[in-house]
């Protein structure tokens, strides 16, 4: 459960925890953000281009704005937040440098209007959904994050010894054949794997991250606060160590299948020994864009996730028993007066 | 905000439907109009006067007065409504054997085609025939209550010879069949009734009423079950997602034959083909000593 941070916590972050940055237009003075669409930082005030100019602010609590001075809600974990008072985007210094400085990132490509489509488009069949689900209003509360996540490396060397079985039948004149041929199957290979993304958030459910999932590392870059401008954000949760265990079950899956995959074509195989082992590993510390809808219907939340590069979006749209059952109704009702209606009129006829 | 959800609602709601809502209201106009139409239509008047103005022949005397005058109200209600000719005759005579042809003059021995020339042949010397005097239109019942040649043939002419299939013929039977031996009054109602229920042609419906109740039901199932479902977010990250140049490096790639082995099995085979054949009745129409074009069928106990 993340805490919220109270005034008192704010000293525990040490002397020089207290930083924080927002950027400032330096044509109008409002809080210059980064653009998905635009691939830069933009005014959304006076619309001016890379017009941003970082600006420092250290004196105060943590939670406390330094544009307005207004009370910001900051948890424990949190490394970029929006004011809610004069709306500007802030990134807390001392959870964007040092140990939690990001090596890389991918910037978010996909912008809010860009997702409320998306969103709109996959659930526009869901008929019996909340009328408000996809409303305007709703949508608006959705928040870009940037979410932590490990990024792990491995070098590894995969052997597997079996037995594969190969079944051939023919048939001459009224005689069936049927030919069982048995091979000792032995594979090695060298894997590389690269980069398995693995989120280090305790708020990002783990199985909806890998859902989300993939992301395109061609867009990966070094890691500059200001693409955090116009979004939320969060410093690793939980170190690299301890949620290493997933991204090696993934690796491992994946080993396998490309095990599996080299010895294909076999009718069956037994495995005598397989074995993969790991040589060498690195793990790399990055953030990657989510976009989060919560939604709130009958006192249960509906949230919902997607990859704020590719789009992909993971989520059940709720369901309203009440719009079911009137629109199954109407339906139903409509059918049958058109065909009773019709019945009548070609009898007529 | 509840009320602003609540007229969105609305709103999506008469929009999902609208089109369904304007061909109900497209129907509802077109069935008043055609409705309407129709009994303004008014029924055609008789046209035939040289046919004699009774209806039921009781010659076999299975009926007593009142029944008698009850059948004719009967008749004359149905004949009114439908516009056809609907006669009852009643006979306590042989019609088969060698005996009957000679004393009646009859052309056949059999039992059937004597009730058909019998009948049809009443119908065309009374002139019977709503519309005309010679293969008007009009049904006659003729029901032979001499012991041992107890049934009944059904003579149609005109509309009703066009309309009548032979299950139709056979329907109006059974509809006599049902209570002649109990109540002969009720079993000659039953055919008016049955010839009535098969000539009216009112309301010619194209499927039936269950079809109206029943087709909504499943269509509404499927419904609610597509607007129910969703397609779930799956794992869409390829096994090679994460491998560096996208392959393994591969080392040892070995498939050594250890052993084979081969099972034969003889194929047992037989061929038998069975060949059936269907036979198909032929219809009820035929031609009259008059040379008058009928219809019709029999039923013997």
């Amino acid at each position: 459960m993340p805490v919220e941070l109270t005034g008192e916590r704010v000293g525990s972050m040490g002397k020089k925890g207290n930083g924080k940055m927002f950027f400032r237009c330096k044509n109008c003075g409002g809080n210059v953000v980064y653009s998905p669409e635009r691939h830069g930082m933009y005014c959304p005030f006076c619309e001016s281009g890379e017009s941003g100019e970082r600006a420092e602010g250290q004196s105060g609590a943590l939670t406390v704005c330094p544009n307005c001075g207004g009370e910001v809600p900051v948890q424990e974990h949190t490394s970029a937040a929006q004011c809610p008072y004069c709306d500007s985007y802030l990134i807390f210094n001392e959870r964007v440098e040092g140990s939690y400085r990001p090596k890389m990132l991918i910037p978010f490509q996909l912008g809010k209007e860009s997702c409320k489509r998306s969103i709109r488009d996959k659930f526009r069949s869901c008929l019996f959904a909340p009328t408000d689900f996809l409303s305007e209003a709703r949508l608006n509360d959705m928040e870009g994050i940037y979410v932590p996540y490990w990024f792990y490396d491995y070098d590894t060397d995969c052997t597997f010894e079996g037995e594969g079985t190969k079944v051939r039948s023919w048939r001459s004149g009224n005689v069936e054949y049927t030919e069982t041929s048995v091979y000792a199957v032995r594979r090695n290979m060298a894997i590389s794997f690269e980069k398995i993304p693995v989120d280090a958030s305790l708020q990002m459910p783990d199985e909806v991250m890998d859902l989300i999932a993939p992301f395109q590392y061609a867009q990966l870059t070094d890691f500059d606060p200001k693409y955090m401008s116009g979004f939320h954000g969060e410093k690793y949760n939980m170190t690299s160590d301890l949620v290493e265990n997933r991204a090696r079950g993934l690796m491992k899956e994946d080993a396998g299948k490309l095990l599996r995959e080299s010895y294909a074509g076999y009718a069956g195989v037994k495995t005598v020994n397989e074995n993969i082992r790991v040589k060498e590993s690195r793990a790399e510390y990055g953030l990657l864009p989510v976009w989060k809808y919560l939604y709130r219907y009958k006192d249960q939340d509906y949230p919902f996730y997607v990859n704020g590069q590719t789009g992909k979006i993971v989520g059940t749209a709720p369901f309203s028993k009440t719009k079911f059952m009137v629109y199954v109704g109407t339906l139903w009702g409509c059918m049958t007066v058109l065909l009773a209606l019709l019945q009548v009129l070609l009898g007529l006829l | 905000m509840d009320k602003d959800i609540k007229r969105e609602a609305g709103r999506q709601y008469l929009r999902y439907f609208r089109f369904w809502f304007i061909a109900i209201g497209i129907l509802i106009l077109a069935v008043a109009v055609l409705g309407m139409l129709k009994r303004n239509a008014g029924s055609v008047p008789r046209t035939n006067s040289e046919a004699p103005a009774e209806r039921v022949y009781d010659y076999a005397d299975v009926l007593d007065d009142g029944e008698e005058e009850e059948l004719r109200r009967y008749i004359a209600k149905a004949e009114e409504k439908l516009q056809i000719d609907i006669v009852l005759v009643t006979i306590n005579q042989s019609v088969e054997g060698e005996e009957a042809m000679s004393k009646y003059g009859l052309r056949s021995r059999s039992w059937e085609q004597n009730m058909q020339d019998i009948a049809d042949d009443f119908w065309d010397d009374n002139q019977f025939g709503y519309n005309r005097g010679f293969e008007g239109d009009g049904v006659l019942l003729m029901h032979n209550w001499y012991p041992g040649q107890n049934g009944e043939h059904l003579s149609t002419s005109g509309s009703v010879e066009r309309e009548f299939s032979l299950g139709d013929i056979d329907s109006v039977l059974y509809a006599v069949d049902d209570y002649y031996d109990t109540d002969p009054c009720r079993a000659y109602k039953a055919y008016v009734d049955e010839v009535g229920r098969l000539m009216d042609s009112s309301l010619e419906l194209p499927f039936s009423w269950g079809t109206v109740f029943i087709l909504p039901v499943i269509i509404a199932a499927i419904y609610a079950v597509s607007g129910s479902s969703q397609n779930k977010a799956r794992n869409t990250v390829a096994v090679n997602a994460y491998v560096a140049g996208g392959k393994p490096e591969i080392h040892d790639k070995t498939d050594e034959l250890i052993r084979k082995n081969v099972v034969t099995r003889r194929i047992e085979t037989s061929s038998s083909q069975s060949k059936g054949s269907r036979s198909s009745g032929g219809g009820g129409h035929h031609r009259s000593s008059s040379g008058a074009s009928h219809g019709g069928g029999s039923h013997r106990h």
